[in-house]
């Protein structure tokens, strides 16, 4: 995802001269061949500086991008956000990668489960949680003409293209069509769990991108008996919880419990540890639909 | 300009009356500066070409509000609807409220990095423009101040202007007793700023610190007095939070009529 996305920038940079990148100080390799550009700064680490540094620049025309590892994104310089960004209605794109617990072990410092949580807070910003990165790339060109500001959540490199035809971000993509009347709607780069999940359960499953689309979810759910959230976020505060808030079925959410992450293992190992792997979710998906 | 500067200390004290608000001290410790910046330094004719000013201290939004209106860019009206229900300005500043207030702030230590921005993004454009910021004297004990410092320099960002109000009263007291910022001056010149020290109650001396040559960011710090052209208030902390009763400012204004007369 990291990539395409950073691809899809400097694609975007050549024929936008008002386009403007700001890296703080991540990404190795990512911006090798557009490092000298004017359109690009990496001016070092001071996550607070580059948010109002980005918002300075937006204010003169600027589409400004934020590129950073997702905790120094939204967490450390929150506060700026709020009221540089957001406040001030600036169409600043703010990507984080490492979304979730992708870089585990490295300690709840770099560690993103509470990031949509924190970005709700905030009333104007869409939220995007790409599961590949075909929905990356769509992701970036939604937020790239908007007129909000964007927060685009995603992991690293190297995930799974899932998506053959066109998309849609701000619908639920269907990555499994079944005759089951139950559905699992996925957030994030944990669509990568959804093989094992089918292995267990048949059940239909769709992908949402776009946390923040005004998109009629009571409409979309009506025809479906059990609904099933899936995320790499605290189960408390992420899309589950927003997807409650707007309709009134009941909604079924996995996610990671809401505790400080002391348990060392890369992310797979914490998935099962949490129980949103996929055997674990499809298993207790099976036991609660019978 | 001593007839311009009392006009808006007169309009300050007007809608801190009407408003019953706080930060009268703030407000009358920066009019000079900003009355010397609108009626001598901003170039303001074309609106798109303009130089931009970012008020920083945003406590002090009332003394921006009578420098505009002064200045014919905010009205009366607008003016007096400072701080009242379903009125027109803030306490601190929203850059949607008037087209000359160019950032919404309040909380300090946010002015400097968007002015590195704009400042930069200018430079981008090839454009002649000038960005002035007015921080306050407690609003450098923020770390973003001290970010940005770094990075101005860096981007050679001679376009950036930086005054300091430096009153040594900030919410709660001195600096110099709670957590002092000294050698202010010496540190952002270790950062390599163009460092200047003048009296910020001179329009001269702020007007010829501004036109002072240099390929650097400038900082003028200016010394200051809190509550500056009404005895009672001057160097006082409580006039940090005081509220400007009729009676307070039926004797302020005598004052500051007074002080017209002196030549």
């Amino acid at each position: 995802m990291r990539n395409s996305v950073a691809n899809e920038i400097k694609k975007v940079a050549k024929q936008d001269s008002s386009l403007f990148v700001i890296a703080g100080d991540a990404g190795l390799g990512v911006w090798d061949d557009f490092k000298e550009s004017k359109q690009f700064i990496n001016p070092g680490v001071n996550e607070q500086l580059d948010i109002g540094f980005g918002a300075g620049l937006s204010l003169m025309g600027h589409k400004v991008i934020y590129y950073n590892i997702a905790p120094f994104v939204i967490m450390r310089p929150y506060e700026f956000v709020r009221n540089d960004v957001c406040y001030q209605e600036l169409p600043m794109i703010l990507i984080g990668t490492g979304s979730g617990i992708t870089y585990a072990p490295a300690g709840v410092t770099h560690y993103v489960v509470e990031d949509i949580t924190l970005a709700s807070t905030m009333p104007n910003l869409d939220i995007f949680s790409p599961a590949d990165p075909v929905e990356a790339v769509e992701c970036f060109k939604y937020a790239y003409k908007s007129k909000r500001p964007s927060y685009i959540r995603i992991a690293k490199n190297g995930e799974e293209v899932i998506h053959k035809d066109k998309i849609d971000v701000t619908k639920p993509i269907f990555i499994h069509k079944s005759d089951s009347k139950n559905i699992l709607i996925l957030h994030g780069s944990i669509v990568d769990e959804v093989s094992k999940i089918l292995k267990i359960v048949d059940i239909n499953i769709v992908s949402v991108p776009m946390l923040t689309a005004d998109f009629d979810w009571a409409a979309f759910l009506e025809p479906f008996e059990a609904v099933f959230t899936l995320e790499e976020h605290f189960i408390n505060g992420g899309f589950g919880t927003m997807l409650r808030d707007r309709v009134e079925k009941k909604i079924h959410k996995f996610g990671l419990k809401n505790e400080y992450i002391h348990k060392i293992g890369n992310r797979d190992y914490l998935r099962e540890y949490y129980e949103i792997d996929g055997k674990s979710v499809g298993e207790k998906i099976n036991k609660m639909s019978k | 300009m001593k007839k311009i500067t009392t006009n808006i200390r007169k309009n300050i004290l007007h809608i801190a009356n009407l408003a019953l608000s706080p930060h009268i001290g703030s407000a009358l410790s920066c009019s000079d500066i900003l009355a010397t910046l609108y009626f001598d330094v901003l170039r303001l004719e074309e609106y798109e070409n303009r130089d931009l000013f970012l008020l920083s201290k945003a406590h002090s939004a009332m003394a921006l509000y009578a420098t505009l209106h002064e200045k014919g860019l905010l009205s009366k009206e607008d003016m007096e609807g400072y701080y009242q229900n379903g009125g027109t300005l803030p306490a601190h500043t929203d850059r949607l409220t008037n087209p000359y207030i160019e950032i919404s702030a309040g909380s300090l230590g946010h002015g400097l990095p968007i002015a590195t921005g704009m400042a930069h993004a200018l430079k981008l454009q090839n454009s002649g423009r000038n960005v002035y910021v007015l921080m306050g004297d407690g609003e450098s004990q923020e770390g973003s101040v001290w970010e940005a410092a770094m990075l101005a320099p860096q981007l050679k960002l001679d376009n950036l202007t930086v005054f300091i109000d430096r009153n040594d009263l900030q919410g709660y007291g001195r600096a110099s007793e709670l957590l002092s910022y000294e050698p202010i001056d010496k540190k952002f010149e270790a950062f390599n700023w163009e460092v200047l020290r003048i009296d910020g109650h001179n329009h001269e001396a702020i007007k010829e610190a501004v036109e002072t040559p240099t390929d650097k960011p400038k900082m003028i710090i200016c010394d200051t007095t809190k509550g500056k052209g009404v005895s009672f208030m001057e160097d006082e902390l409580i006039w940090h939070y005081y509220l400007v009763t009729d009676e307070v400012k039926a004797k302020a204004l005598k004052e500051l009529e007074e002080s017209l007369d002196e030549k």
